[in-house]
């Protein structure tokens, strides 16, 4: 256990996300207190946890949806902890929505496309896209790689709960990721949805890290090579998928009986 | 309190300079050269008197408008047509049975029912439409402003005001001090000090309510996250009806009331509307506290900006929301 | 599903198939055609005062809605200080110009005075976008409701620049290359060249990254933001870009009227904008010129209609906020809601006599 914190953290000077004694207060509530975990490029890792555990929360400090009440982030080695979201974007950060968080009013395409945008120049053109606009091709790219190019001219709010969140993953995946957070990906998904998934997951690019929080234990410890177990706000446990699965005080906490 | 001290000490000392001087302006017998610099103290004290009372009077207004808002996401942009509501029916009470105290009551109970009714049959319907709600406020608002521009035409009104609150109290405020060292006492309308004491009395007692009772502490509950409402098991919609019932007839009273110290005419809607949106924007939104804070900031700041400043008495208003905008946008008091 | 290449496929050429969602809209529609050689050949069929009176001034205001709608329908954003940015424009155009008012006109031709005024307004309105933006959703509307009866209430406190509440008057409108450009045929063209820029400018940048990125905020800040979006800067630019549009209104406005005074910018005309744009239809920018056709001619018209009816012809503002109601509580869309419903419910019925033929 102790030697696989202590080799995450012994990267920690070119890891890809780095965080130190992060805590954030609701009021009086602590939803996260003192956490670090430190996360080496390319590396993939999931946080478990029961309902209320912190980890959606941890994501939105790590995405900056709101500011860490204490404590550090850095991203790529650089001090982000009060940039805005747009900027840790633009660094290569990207995050999907445990609720598809999508344009409903516009087309599948315009979603991708605003995707591509966001993280290059040009956010404010007042000049329509021509036909060879590079973003164009990019977006097409991105809707044909997640079979919606059929529907790609519809509006969002009129596609498939499995559509939308193909498309959600879509929009993390647009431009050049360096990192990405999934927020339960696997939500609503029928089981072919999920092999699908788990075949995105694996196959992504080496460089590209990721942290997936996942309640199906056979998606999450499929996709990952370390685990953090997080429990009350608090980082309970990290190391490797096969060490975390069989110990014995995670599994009398999360795992329950079920996983016999 | 403390609090705010420990987090932001050099705003609770600009805060507590603030008051000293004010203090010392109000209770002090001025020097001679600050009475040249600028002007009698009597000017000033009745200055401030009437911002504090005017501020009793905004706060009426804008309570219901926030506490309506806070629970209800219901920005209510025909809360002013209710005020003015009000104050012809209290004009009419007060006119056909003499007394000032039953218009206050019909006043009330008159407003309250529109409210109800209106939250009945119109809110009721589109709950969770803000933006939709907000453009019926705003076509009643119309309606109701041209129905009582129909019925009581485009004079001024009145509301008399009763005998035995006419005239002027001596008040313990040293104004001035004579030649011959006799010092002269403030006098000040009997029923603007009347009609304050009691919206504070009206004031204070929401915020028991809100506080100490079981139906106060799910209204503030619903100010807060309205989800949580819905776990309570509560009947949610009895509650809005109240609510909204309750914050137009507070608007119904704060009409009887405008109308006993300035006067009721078409267009006094649309100014009260504004006042409380002003009120509430730099008191904070679903905050009673808030909504006194900002009414008494609002109130000082109108009374002593004509005085002083008369060209440019609403940009200091306006100038205030300002920077609240800026420094604080969820509002002085708001939780957030 | 291979979305595994997709995070290095931005340099990859794939077929691009034609995009006619990025293609003028109207341009193959016949109706849209006919309305247009309508509006220019206009001066050949109405009358002064049918010109001036209806048409011009529908233009102006549908102007005035349009710059809400572009803020509303696609940024989400319902600001009630549009009319307050076309009356101040309007001021300055007052002020910097020429007018009856010596004393505080400057006197400068109005090609100086007009980008002064237009670029002070937009200005102001960007201003006060700024401090809008701030606070989320339904507060735009108090803040802006509160920016526009504060500067009709500063409009009628202040004499040195805006003159109090008799404004300003006799305000000089444009002659040059030997025409009187306030002439009725020539003002229609000016007012409908501006409208048809303004009309083409909103349409067209609703399908340009701005546009579009500004539908993305209106649907889901927050995403925006995590998608490297700064969310609020493309709000303030949304309210520089509305009030620069705002702005052109008003100095037609002004040029229409030669005076302005705060009665232009009142409260209640601030709030009959949005009932333009309301009543129109907020999705579309030819919904805000619907509504000011409707709101000019129930204006114009209504009392001898009220009258005829044998009711009280002074009841304008009550048909006015009953017929708003009436919209908002049956059309989310305006008349071309009920319109196009009405069409569907054509449609359906033709198909069900049809045999089921497919629709369009």
């Amino acid at each position: 256990m102790d030697s696989v914190a202590q080799r995450l953290s012994a990267v920690g000077a070119g890891a890809a996300l780095e965080l130190r004694g992060v805590t954030r207060l609701f009021g009086a509530l602590a939803a996260l207190t003192d956490v670090t975990i430190t996360v080496r490029p390319g590396e993939r890792r999931a946080v478990l946890g029961s309902n209320g555990a912190g980890k959606t929360t941890l994501f939105n400090c790590i995405t900056g949806d709101f500011a860490p009440s204490s404590g550090t982030i850095r991203f790529f080695g650089e001090d982000v902890t009060h940039f805005p979201p747009y900027e840790r974007i633009r660094r290569g950060l990207r995050r999907t929505y445990q609720i598809s968080a999508l344009f409903p009013g516009l087309t599948v395409q315009d979603n991708v496309y605003l995707a591509c945008r966001g993280v290059s120049r040009g956010r404010f053109s007042f000049l329509r896209p021509g036909q060879n606009d590079a973003l164009m091709h990019a977006a097409d790219n991105l809707v044909q790689a997640v079979h919606l190019s059929a529907v790609k001219d519809q509006r969002v709010a009129e596609l498939a709960h499995g559509q939308q969140r193909q498309l959600e993953i879509a929009l993390a995946l647009a431009g050049a990721p360096r990192f990405v957070l999934f927020d339960e990906p696997a939500a609503g998904l029928s089981p072919t949805e999920r092999a699908e998934l788990i075949e995105i997951l694996t196959s992504l690019p080496a460089h590209i890290g990721y942290i997936i929080i996942e309640h199906d234990m056979d998606v999450a410890l499929r996709v990952v090579e370390s685990v953090t177990m997080m429990h009350n706000g608090r980082v309970f446990k990290e190391g490797l998928p096969q060490e975390i699965e069989s110990d014995p005080e995670v599994q009398e906490l999360y795992l329950g009986g079920g996983h016999e | 309190m403390s609090r705010f001290v420990e987090r932001h000490p050099a705003w609770a000392l600009i805060a507590i300079i603030a008051i000293a001087v004010a203090l010392w302006l109000i209770f002090a017998v001025w020097p001679p050269g600050l009475e040249e610099a600028i002007g009698r103290k009597r000017v000033f004290l009745n200055a401030v008197f009437n911002g504090i009372t005017l501020g009793g009077l905004y706060f009426l207004v804008a309570s219901g408008f926030t506490l309506i808002f806070g629970l209800m996401r219901n920005v209510n942009l025909a809360h002013g047509s209710l005020y003015l509501f009000g104050g012809y029916v209290g004009y009419a009470i007060s006119t056909a049975t003499g007394s000032w105290l039953l218009s206050f009551i019909v006043a009330f109970i008159l407003t309250a029912l529109v409210g109800v009714l209106l939250q009945v049959i119109v809110f009721h319907r589109m709950e969770g439409q803000d933006l939709r709600q907000t453009m019926v406020t705003i076509g009643l608002s119309i309606v109701f402003a041209d129905l009582m521009l129909w019925a009581c035409g485009g004079d001024f009104y009145q509301v008399q005001t009763p005998n035995w609150l006419i005239g002027p109290v001596e008040l313990p405020l040293i104004t001035a001090v004579k030649s011959s060292g006799e010092p002269v006492y403030l006098r000040y309308p009997m029923v603007r000090l009347v009609i304050f004491a009691a919206s504070v009395v009206i004031g204070v007692s929401m915020w028991l309510a809100l506080n100490r009772t079981r139906i106060g502490m799910i209204i503030r509950a619903g100010v807060d996250d309205r989800d949580i409402l819905a776990a309570t098991g509560v009947r949610i919609q009895l509650v809005f009806v109240a609510v909204f019932a309750f914050g137009a007839g507070l608007a119904g009273i704060a009409g009887v009331v405008g109308g006993t110290f300035q006067s009721l005419s078409p267009g006094e809607d649309i100014r009260f509307l504004l006042a409380s949106l002003v009120v509430v924007i730099v008191g904070g939104m679903g905050s009673i506290p808030g909504a006194a804070l900002g009414a008494l900031i609002i109130g000082l700041a109108e009374q002593l900006g004509s005085v002083y400043i008369p060209t440019y008495a609403i940009v200091v208003t306006f100038l205030i929301m300002v920077l609240v905008l800026a420094i604080r946008p969820q509002g002085l008091l708001a939780r957030r | 599903m291979s979305l595994a290449h997709d995070a290095r496929v931005a340099v990859r050429p794939a077929a691009v198939t034609q995009r006619p969602a990025r293609t003028w809209p109207e341009i193959n529609n016949p109706a849209a055609w006919i309305v247009a050689v309508i509006l220019v050949v206009m001066p050949l069929i109405a009358s002064g005062f049918f010109l001036i009176e209806i048409f011009a001034t529908t233009l102006i205001l549908g102007i005035m809605a349009l710059s809400l709608m572009f803020l509303a329908g696609y940024g989400g954003m319902v600001s009630l200080m549009q009319l307050t940015i076309a009356g101040f424009s309007a001021y300055m155009v007052a002020v910097f110009g020429i007018s009856g008012n010596a004393n505080i006109s400057l006197g400068w031709p109005w090609w100086l005075a007009v980008p002064m005024a237009l670029a002070l307004a937009t200005a102001f309105g960007t201003l006060g976008g700024a401090l809008a933006v701030r606070t989320e959703g339904i507060y735009t509307i108090m803040i802006t409701l509160a920016i526009g009866a504060a500067f009709y209430y500063f409009t009628n406190q202040n004499w040195a620049i805006f003159n109090g509440h008799t404004g300003i008057n006799t305000v000089a409108t444009p002659h040059f290359w030997g025409v009187n450009w306030r002439a009725d045929i020539p003002f229609y063209y000016v007012v409908l060249a501006v409208a048809a820029l303004c009309y083409f400018a909103v349409e067209y940048i609703s399908r340009a990254p701005f546009g579009l990125a500004l539908q993305g905020v209106r649907d889901n800040p927050r995403r925006m933001a995590a998608l490297g979006f700064n969310v609020n800067a493309h709000r303030v630019a949304a309210y520089a870009f509305a009030s620069f549009i705002a702005a052109l209104a008003g100095v037609l406005q002004v040029w229409n009227y030669r005076q302005i005074s705060p009665g232009s910018v009142s409260v209640g005309a601030c709030i009959d904008v949005l009932i333009i744009a309301v009543v129109g239809g907020i999705t579309r920018p030819i919904g805000p010129f619907i509504g000011a056709l409707i709101f000019v001619l129930l204006r114009t018209f209504a009392l001898d209609f009220l009258v005829r009816l044998g009711l009280d012809g002074n009841r304008f503002r009550l048909l006015i906020g009953l017929g708003f109601l009436a919209i908002v509580f049956w059309s989310s869309d305006g008349v071309i809601g009920l319109w196009q419903r009405w069409r569907q419910s054509q449609r359906s019925r033709d198909d069900r006599q049809g045999g089921g033929r497919g629709h369009g």
